[in-house]
């Protein structure tokens, strides 16, 4: 109880600038993912679409083009292969759908005309695709079973416009999923910075040379003092942590009820204990309290950087990847990026998720073994 | 006389340095143990030794007839240490301060709440209980030390040099706050490179130079050691050489020097030799204004076996 409540009064007496720290900090990401709400709003719903039309538009040709119209925005491109192309890879356009010559003869008569398309290959186009599927499968089910043109549009929109609601909740909310990265990712450098930060701090305290050789001559048994000093660390660890997924729930809202949601706060409070274990490292090696900002900025900035936490991790050269594999940011963040790709959760898409929390375990292993050694090294003061 | 402590063969090398040099001696309940030496020779490695903070290359070293080790929680629990660095949390009060180092023994609130304020009330500073260290000065900085390593009642003290850079007043109440603890029974061992604490604290000490004991003892025995009996200044005014040639012609005289109109004489052992200078003074009608002899101190003894002073 005496180290911990020395602990809480070395920690109260630097309250300020932790709370300042937070406070930019929440600001900082409060405000990133603000912006980038109104960015993919809109575009992340909507796929953006082109179809070149060489049947007439009647009947069921017309009833397909109609449906794709009121799912998506119609981009109008001229018909050049040069345009079309420039607008794939500029991304004015997600999805071309060429519908064929006699396309709605061909239907009717059971010659199952094929639809040609052009992808970005995007998540915007995985939507158009989905889209176009859907109207397929379900009008080639009624055109089996229905002679009249017209009982085969009407029965298709009828289903269509029943399932047309459950076709977007049930797919990815990409949306705030994208934010939940987004704010993770940040999380990466809160976690750090405020574990590192800390602990150094207090440490830095504990640790001094001078108030260290009370401590070990002192009757009080040196282990199980070092282990009271890392309960301690580890609650303030986990008080940030909470603090961080409490917050998360308030600006990310319904998506962290969700299963990804839950993985998301497991990935981080993984990563958490590995920050803390860092920080205790860093915080046994450190002794001079004006070092301590500059280590918060090299090992926390650092790391976010290299491993993306601002930056996506696709805007990185590999180089800096390869290199940011030895971070174990790099496999927290990782998750993250992950997450917002898996629809559902099973056996296959979970794996990659376990094996990057693994890494940071090991990670956290070997830390605890380093700081062990240079604990029992430092007891004599040779 | 139990023995607190017994050091036997300690040695201890950096490198190339030996900065204990095969050292051997026990400290006895209940006494205060004097280790004088300069700066440098050994006096707080000795210490750290002996604390087990420091690994030794020869010696053993018991503690209340038991073995000191890194481990010995049973020995460390009777043990005191102020040392020479000041060692406080700068975010905590005076109060928890010595709460903090106090607690790292005593578990019990109840009783540590009453030792903290008595080692408060020990060194006098009752008044600054809620001050922060940065607050204080140097002197009330060294007496937040030295509570802090002795709240918990040990037995067996150590104190490193205590009063180094202290205002006369923190030194005083220092010193007096030593002499209650070992009235309250504890045994000390008080490191100084400042003789005259010893002389007035000490029941008995060890002189060290370059991590070697030169001379140990009570203050009387060790003073014995110098050659000399006793040195005499007399302040007279242009005194003239022929009387001075004369002095030195004296019985027992070692050595006369006049300088800034002090006359100054060192005696070998004998005795009677103011009475005589007096006599002569009369005689031949020199006038004088003060005259004083002194006996030899500490440092005479290690002036003579070193041939430097204490303090430099
Ligand atoms: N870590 C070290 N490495 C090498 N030499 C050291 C180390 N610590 C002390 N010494 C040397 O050992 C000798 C004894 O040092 P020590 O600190 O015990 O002296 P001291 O009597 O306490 O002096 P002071 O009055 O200055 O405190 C000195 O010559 C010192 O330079
Ligand atoms: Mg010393």
């Amino acid at each position: 109880m005496t180290v911990f409540r020395t602990f809480l009064k070395v920690l109260n007496k630097c309250k300020t600038p932790i709370i300042m720290y937070t406070v930019f900090l929440i600001f900082f990401g409060g405000f990133n993912i603000q912006t980038s709400d109104n960015s993919t709003n809109f575009t992340a719903s909507k796929p953006d679409i082109l179809i070149i039309n060489k049947d007439c538009e009647k009947g069921i040709t017309k009833n397909l083009i109609h449906y794709i119209e009121k799912n998506s925005n119609i981009i109008d491109i001229e018909n050049k292969e040069e345009k079309i192309n420039d607008a794939l890879f500029y991304r004015d356009v997600n999805y071309i759908i060429y519908i064929p010559d006699h396309f709605r003869e061909d239907f009717l008569n059971h010659k199952n005309p094929k639809i040609e398309v052009k992808s970005t290959g995007d998540y915007q186009a995985s939507l158009a695709e989905m889209m176009l599927e859907r109207y397929m499968k379900i009008a080639n089910t009624y055109n089996k079973n229905l002679s009249s043109e017209k009982k085969i549009i009407k029965n298709i929109d009828d289903t269509l416009s029943k399932q047309a609601k459950v076709e977007i909740t049930s797919k990815l909310d990409t949306d705030h999923l994208e934010k939940a990265t987004f704010y993770y990712n940040f999380t990466n450098y809160c976690l750090l910075a405020g574990c590192i930060y800390v602990i150094c701090l207090i440490l830095s305290s504990f640790k001094n040379e001078h108030i260290q050789k009370r401590t070990i001559i002192s009757s009080m048994n040196y282990k199980e003092y070092n282990r009271k000093l890392l309960l301690s660390n580890s609650l303030f660890s986990i008080v940030l942590w909470l603090f961080y997924v409490l917050l998360s729930f308030i600006l990310l809202g319904n998506i962290m009820f969700t299963l990804h949601g839950l993985i998301y706060i497991i990935n981080s409070f993984v990563f958490t204990l590995c920050a803390l274990t860092l920080a205790f490292l860093l915080g046994n090696l450190v002794s001079n309290k004006n070092a301590i900002n500059g280590i918060v900025n090299v090992i926390a900035l650092g790391s976010s950087f290299l491993c993306g936490a601002f930056v996506p991790m696709e805007y990185l050269p590999n180089s800096v990847l390869t290199i940011a594999h030895i971070l174990p940011s790099y496999w927290f963040i990782k998750t993250n990026e992950l997450l917002k790709t898996i629809e559902s959760f099973n056996l296959e898409t979970i794996k990659p998720i376990i094996l990057n929390m693994a890494v940071i375990v090991i990670f956290t292993i070997i830390f605890v073994v380093i700081t062990n050694i240079i604990s029992s090294k430092k007891r004599k003061i040779n | 006389m139990k023995n607190v402590i017994e050091v036997k063969n300690l040695t201890k090398e950096y490198k190339e340095l030996k900065a204990v040099d095969n050292l051997s001696f026990a400290v006895q309940e209940g006494e205060i143990l004097g280790l004088l030496g300069p700066n440098g020779s050994g006096k707080s490695t000795t210490i750290n030794c002996i604390l087990s903070l420091l690994n030794f290359s020869e010696g053993s070293i018991k503690i209340f007839g038991k073995e000191m080790k890194p481990d010995a929680y049973d020995i460390k629990k009777d043990i005191g240490v102020v040392f020479q660095d000041v060692a406080v949390f700068e975010e905590l009060s005076v109060y928890d301060n010595i709460d903090y180092f106090c607690g790292l023994y005593i578990k019990d609130k109840r009783v540590r709440k009453k030792y903290v304020e008595e080692a408060i009330q020990l060194v006098g500073l009752e008044e600054f209980k809620n001050f922060f260290p940065k607050k204080l000065s140097g002197g009330l900085l060294r007496r937040l030390n030295i509570a802090c390593g002795i709240a918990h009642k040990p037995k067996l003290i150590f104190l490193d040099e205590p009063t180094v850079a202290v205002d006369p007043q923190s030194r005083n109440n220092i010193l007096d706050g030593i002499k209650m603890l070992r009235d309250r029974g504890a045994t000390i061992i008080y490191t100084t490179h400042y003789m005259e604490e010893v002389e007035i604290l000490c029941d008995r000490v060890i002189i060290l130079d370059k991590g070697k004991i030169i001379a140990s003892g009570t203050n009387a025995e060790v003073k014995a050691l110098a050659s000399i009996e006793e040195k005499v200044s007399v302040e007279a005014i242009d005194l003239d050489k022929k009387y001075i040639d004369e002095i030195k012609k004296f019985k027992n005289v070692d050595e006369v020097i006049y300088n800034n109109n002090i006359l100054f004489i060192r005696y070998k052992k004998g005795k009677n030799n103011l009475d005589t200078l007096l006599d002569y003074l009369k005689e031949e009608h020199i006038k004088y204004n003060k005259i004083y002899s002194e006996r030899p101190t500490l440092n005479d003894v290690f002036l003579e076996l070193t041939g430097k002073e204490l303090r430099d």
